[in-house]
């Protein structure tokens, strides 16, 4: 057993930060996911104390879950990312159960490479694209840039992103550009590092090394 | 003549207290109790409560009181009170076969082990009024206390139950899945049969009342009969950690229905009764009767019944059976809509102008014809009319297969 | 980047000036309000579709803008600047007594001006000004459902969103066109959503449908009976349905606003005398007395 396990199984639920004042810093979170997710690629900060030693989620994503995760939402963790007592500290501050099963999932807590290897998850039906599940996804950065290229609703022209390694982003941004040929059905990503945050909507075009070029990309481009 | 329009906030203040002041009465009145309510217009409560969705006499008793009376605007009152109250924990199902029996008959059977009990019931009254409330005088048969209305009767076994043993009915089984439960996510038709159930208990009397009745005289007749009336106090229990057994948590006064129906079969299963059910918070018979009719109306295609009638259309009858939802949107009618309302008054300007410049129009052509000695044929307007409407629907059918 | 010591903004002493302490934060409970955020994240991701939610009694009656309240509810916060109006004006009943109650039950700061406000909840008009990207604009909507006067059943409808098929629509506008000349829907004029849903944009006059278009700000849109809320994003492709030989339309005016001059807004016709006389006049009364102001 290494260290950082050591630490981990240490931590206490109560360890990892709640909300001070839940009925308005949820709020005020929520506002910010709201933004990202009308605006995809805008960047946002969610403010939020240091998450204990060992967590392997971000603390923007920890965010995320206080803001929307309670008794009715049914949360898919990657094993990778369970550190530090994260399904207790999850259960105890929102109330969320976990699911092993991703086709249940209301939220789904992944990276990149989680993608490659699990495709299970809910992507709604034609009559019901809203039973679906939404990605929190950690990347090693986060910041504009020029390897990923959004359009569509939420996005004036194009916005560009930059995820840390495009290789390694690229099973998540294959998983999203898939997006386009099955809407409305889809998955929503907020993806997040430290404490910045984005979002990728199921009806963001995206084009990037590695994508193929939609009708849909092209049509964008061509307007904006 | 611009701001008479406008309401503002010192109209509505006063609105407000003009409508108390109503409510109120004649101030030489002594002013009602909500505690008289609760115990003088029970069935009243009775209502309220069983279409709010809220157990609680007294605060049904309140709403009453404050509504003047009007139970659809009680029912809304205590219905958004609901909405605020967090939710603590899931009681377990009510057994109503352990009901603490008050009144219990069977139409189906001339006895029945337990025996039929009458109860308190206006069923044999001559509905005659009694002029002895008015003058405040009660009358005699209130000054003795009835038989059995102090110990209840003892729970006894539901009489369908005892067709079960034959397999003259319907088994209803339990698939254990968790039912949906309408009051936290919006149904989504075609709903099964618990969510429809819920979505009658709530149902408006009169509406369900009305509905049931059509299903009597033809429109989607099943042949009801009672089967079992009840009505009584049925205990309401929750599991709590660290005890093995349920924790009762208190009583509540309930009313069933349960009616036997003509039967159905199939090559696959032998010829058996089918039912229709009713269950209402407190005193309301009248609610779970018709509750059963349109229950059983509603299972026409699963039990592969041609759907015919109004009763037996199950998005019809359930969009439209709750009275907070309907009374709220009939009465937004009284909400100025002049803005829509000017949209029309210019198309409908405009229509007008273009139509009497076109009789116009034809009005000089017919007098320049008839200089001429001819006349139109009759009905050419017509012609012209569905010749338009006939391009229009080829314009219209390519436009589909475009979004196609 | 990972600077986690920083608590900024979390518990920071938020202002909770709510005046009613006996009902929470904007009346609706914590978990009502995080499922209906939930449910405004999935229709911001799916423009135009609409989302069901399990609705709550509000306490004021269904048909009078509990969806819009509700979205209210569950968006507000102790810093924002509300705006509500009605038919476009803030002193219409309605819209004085959904103001008065976020008053009560949030204690936020109210506001006619449209520049102002960080919320405005709407029923049947857009504000003559143009929105920006940190306001946001919430509808309150009676039938969400555009294809409902065709098909009143929901089964059906659903099926009809799913795939895509919206023909019928277009034979209903043009059966208006083989009737009347005109496509006579005049208010409530359906819309196509980034190419794909048709939704319907609450009863607005059609003029106010070209605001839809790229707006600037995040428009949401509620039906608290019919338990659905649906959402435009901004800079989002929002078309009015059209033929290429009748396109679509806005109403027009003979004459300015009687009080402003204006010749651009929307004008309501108010009768001024028993003979039937009429004066012209903005429905949107911030827009009309910021121009009165600006003129004096």
């Amino acid at each position: 057993m290494n260290m950082t396990q050591q630490i981990s199984e240490a931590v206490r639920p109560h360890d990892w930060p709640g909300l001070a004042d839940p009925v308005h810093d949820s709020q005020r979170l929520f506002r910010q996911l709201l933004g990202a997710m009308s605006e995809p690629g805008t960047l946002t900060e969610l403010a939020l104390p240091a998450l204990p030693a060992g967590a392997a989620i971000s603390p923007a994503a920890w965010g995320a879950l206080l803001a929307l995760c309670d008794l009715d939402t049914r949360v898919w963790v990657d094993q990778g990312l369970a550190r530090a007592n994260l399904a207790a500290a999850l259960a105890f501050h929102t109330g969320a159960r976990l699911t092993d099963d991703p086709a249940l999932a209301d939220f789904a807590l992944v990276t990149p490479d989680t993608l490659s290897r699990e495709d299970g998850f809910a992507l709604g039906s034609d009559a019901w694209p809203d039973r679906s599940t939404t990605l929190i996804v950690m990347v090693e950065a986060l910041a504009q840039g020029e390897d990923w290229w959004l359009s569509g609703p939420g996005v004036p022209g194009r916005r560009g992103l930059a995820l840390g390694s495009a290789e390694r982003a690229l099973p998540l941004m294959r998983v999203l550009a898939a997006n386009r040929g099955r809407f409305p059905r889809g998955l929503d990503a907020f993806i997040s590092s430290g404490m910045r945050l984005t979002a990728i909507a199921r009806s963001t075009r995206l084009a990037g090394p590695g994508l193929a070029a939609t009708d849909d990309a092209e049509r964008q481009e061509e307007s904006a | 003549m611009y701001v008479a329009v406008k309401g503002g906030e010192k109209a509505i203040a006063n609105a407000h207290r003009w409508m108390a002041d109503r409510r109120r009465g004649e101030r030489d009145q002594r002013e009602l109790e909500v505690s008289q309510i609760q115990q003088q217009l029970g069935l009243a409560v009775d209502r309220v409560m069983a279409e709010a969705s809220l157990y609680d006499p007294e605060l049904a008793a309140l709403a009453l009181k404050q509504a003047s009376g009007d139970t659809v605007e009680a029912v809304f009152l205590l219905r958004a009170y609901r909405t605020t109250l967090p939710r603590l924990a899931e009681t377990l199902p009510v057994d109503t076969g352990a009901m603490r029996i008050e009144r219990r008959i069977s139409a189906t059977f001339k006895d029945v082990p337990g025996g039929q009990v009458l109860g308190p019931t206006y069923d044999y009254t001559h509905r005659l009024l009694d002029f002895m409330l008015l003058a405040g005088e009660e009358a005699e048969t209130t000054t003795a206390a009835p038989q059995g209305a102090e110990e209840g009767l003892e729970a006894c076994p539901q009489i369908l139950d005892c067709l079960n043993h034959e397999g003259l009915i319907e088994q209803e089984q339990d698939d254990g899945s968790e039912p949906y439960d309408i009051t936290r996510d919006p149904p989504d038709f075609p709903v099964d049969r618990a969510t429809r159930l819920q979505m009658l208990a709530r149902g408006d009397e009169g509406y369900l009342l009305a509905l049931g009745y059509s299903t009597q005289r033809g429109y989607g007749r099943n042949h009801p009969f009672a089967g079992e009336i009840r009505q009584g106090a049925v205990e309401v229990e929750i599991e709590v950690e660290g005890f093995d057994e349920p924790v009762c948590v208190g009583e509540i006064a309930m009313s069933e229905c349960q009616m036997i129906n003509q039967f159905a079969g199939s090559g696959d299963t032998a010829p058996q009764f089918t039912r229709g059910y009713g269950l209402a918070f407190g005193r309301n018979e009248r609610k779970t009767m018709a509750m059963a009719l349109v229950d059983r109306a509603l299972r026409a295609e699963e039990l592969g019944e041609p759907i015919q009638s109004p009763a037996q259309q199950a998005e019809f009858v359930l969009a439209h059976a709750d009275s907070v939802e309907a009374s709220g949107f009939v009465s937004h009618l009284k909400l100025p809509h002049y803005v829509d309302f000017q949209s029309e008054l210019e198309l409908i300007r405009r229509l007008r102008r273009e139509h009497a410049e076109r009789t116009a129009a034809t009005a000089e052509a017919v007098s320049d014809t008839q200089g001429a000695g001819t006349r139109p044929a009759p009905g050419e307007g017509d012609s012209t009319r569905s010749e338009k409407a006939q391009t229009a629907n080829a314009q219209a059918k390519n436009v589909q297969e475009n979004v196609r | 980047m990972n600077t986690a010591s920083n608590a900024q903004g979390v518990g920071a002493g938020a202002p909770t000036n709510a005046i009613d302490s006996g009902y929470n934060f904007a009346y609706l409970d914590e978990q009502t309000k995080r499922m209906i955020r939930r449910a405004l994240l999935k229709a911001v991701a799916i423009p135009g579709y609409q989302v069901p939610f399990g609705g709550r009694e509000m306490p004021m009656p269904y048909g009078w803008g509990t969806g819009g309240m509700q979205l209210t509810a569950s968006v507000l916060g102790a810093d924002d600047t509300l705006k509500v109006i009605d038919q476009g004006a803030d002193d219409t009943t309605n819209a004085v007594s959904i103001r008065a109650f976020f008053e009560r039950v949030a204690g936020v700061e109210t506001t006619t001006a449209t520049a102002q406000a960080s919320v405005i909840q709407t029923r049947h008009r857009i504000p003559e000004k143009t929105l920006r990207a940190d306001q946001i604009l919430i509808f309150q909507v009676p039938i969400p459902e555009p294809l409902r006067f065709i098909e009143p059943s929901e089964e059906e409808t659903r099926v009809m969103h799913a795939l895509e098929e919206y023909g019928v629509m277009h034979v209903k506008l043009y059966e208006d066109i083989a009737h009347h000349g005109h496509i006579a829907t005049t208010y409530a004029y359906p819309v196509k959503v980034d190419g794909r849903y048709v939704m319907d944009p609450s009863p607005i006059p059609k003029f106010d449908n070209p605001k839809l278009h790229m707006s600037e700000a995040l428009m949401l849109f509620g039906a608290g009976r019919e338990k659905r809320l649906y959402a435009i994003p901004p800079h989002t492709r929002v078309e009015s349905l059209d033929f290429e030989d009748h396109p679509f339309e806005i109403q027009a005016w003979d004459e300015p606003c009687a009080i402003c001059g204006a010749t651009d807004s929307y004008l309501d016709e108010v009768i001024i005398d028993d003979q039937g006389a009429r004066m012209f006049v903005c429905s949107d009364t911030d827009y009309c007395n910021s121009r009165s102001e600006e003129k004096a």
